[in-house]
């Protein structure tokens, strides 16, 4: 009964401090809002006691995501070049209403379906040990080709940020 | 426990919040966080399946791995762009770079 108290407080927070990110005046408090939101995420995952994942959202998005969006946002300041920060565009309304259409759908969508095989109280948790073998017996070959793309990302981005002295 | 509709509308609600923010929003990093927002929910998701559907395979949750990798190297991508974009141009409006070169 605790549980489900305390997880409707979360989603309610998750939800305002996500709202808070795409309708906040100032990018940096969507920022600050988009670090709630991920722990949010991250105590949710909780909430299904699958433990390593809720470490992996708080290690990668709290930590390392987080200040790479800040860096991005102290290193393009529009303010500082003398214009001012765009905040919404003649586009709003519409996506206001794909957004809404697209809200309503998935919640019917969510609401209205049998789900075949629910457990429902009867969910356990899934260990560590199960999703370490899973990974590394089944799904071996995309666990290397993630370790080559985040390498080739990395080398990508390292090279389009680099200044270039020569021209 | 609570039943696993409520992730699962939990979830649509940040993924539609993230898509407003990138059809709407007209800053760079802005639409990058959107983008984030909408990762999660659907992250969120795959786990909500994983835990209630399928716990022995745990294939929801591998994937939900995957995407988080893959949303970092995405991220820091995006962001040299945008970094590269604001140098040449001044600006990170996503409506200003609508040329593919200049």
């Amino acid at each position: 009964m605790t549980t489900e108290v305390l997880w409707w407080i979360f989603a309610v927070a998750i939800v305002a401090v996500s709202a808070g990110v795409v309708f906040a005046r100032t990018v940096i408090h969507s920022a600050i809002f988009l670090i709630l939101s991920l722990a949010g995420v991250g105590a949710m995952y909780l909430f299904l006691t699958i433990e390593f994942i809720a470490l992996v959202q708080f290690l990668i998005y709290g930590g390392a995501v987080t200040v790479l969006i800040l860096l991005a946002l102290m290193l393009t300041r529009m303010g500082i070049a003398g214009r001012p920060e765009p905040t919404t565009g003649v586009q709003a309304p519409f996506g206001a209403l794909v957004a809404a259409g697209l809200m309503a759908t998935l919640i019917g969508v969510a609401v209205s379906t049998a789900w075949p095989g629910d457990l429902g109280q009867n969910a356990v948790a899934v260990s560590i040990e199960n999703i370490g073998e899973q990974m590394f017996q089944n799904f071996g070959a995309p666990f290397m080709i993630t370790a080559a793309l985040l390498l080739v990302a990395f080398i990508g981005a390292i090279v389009i940020a680099r200044q270039e002295d020569e021209d | 426990m609570v039943p696993m509709e409520n992730y699962l509308v939990l979830s649509g609600i940040i993924f539609s919040l993230g898509v407003y923010g990138v059809l709407a929003r007209r800053n760079a990093v802005l639409v990058l966080m959107s983008v984030e927002l909408m990762l999660n929910a659907v992250s969120l998701n795959f786990v909500a399946f994983s835990a209630y559907l399928d716990p022995d395979k745990a294939t929801g949750i591998i994937f939900a791995v995957f995407v988080i990798a893959v949303a970092a190297a995405e991220v820091g991508l995006a962001l040299a762009i945008v970094i590269r974009l604001f140098r040449n141009r001044s600006t990170a409006n996503v409506d200003e770079a609508a040329t593919m070169r200049w």
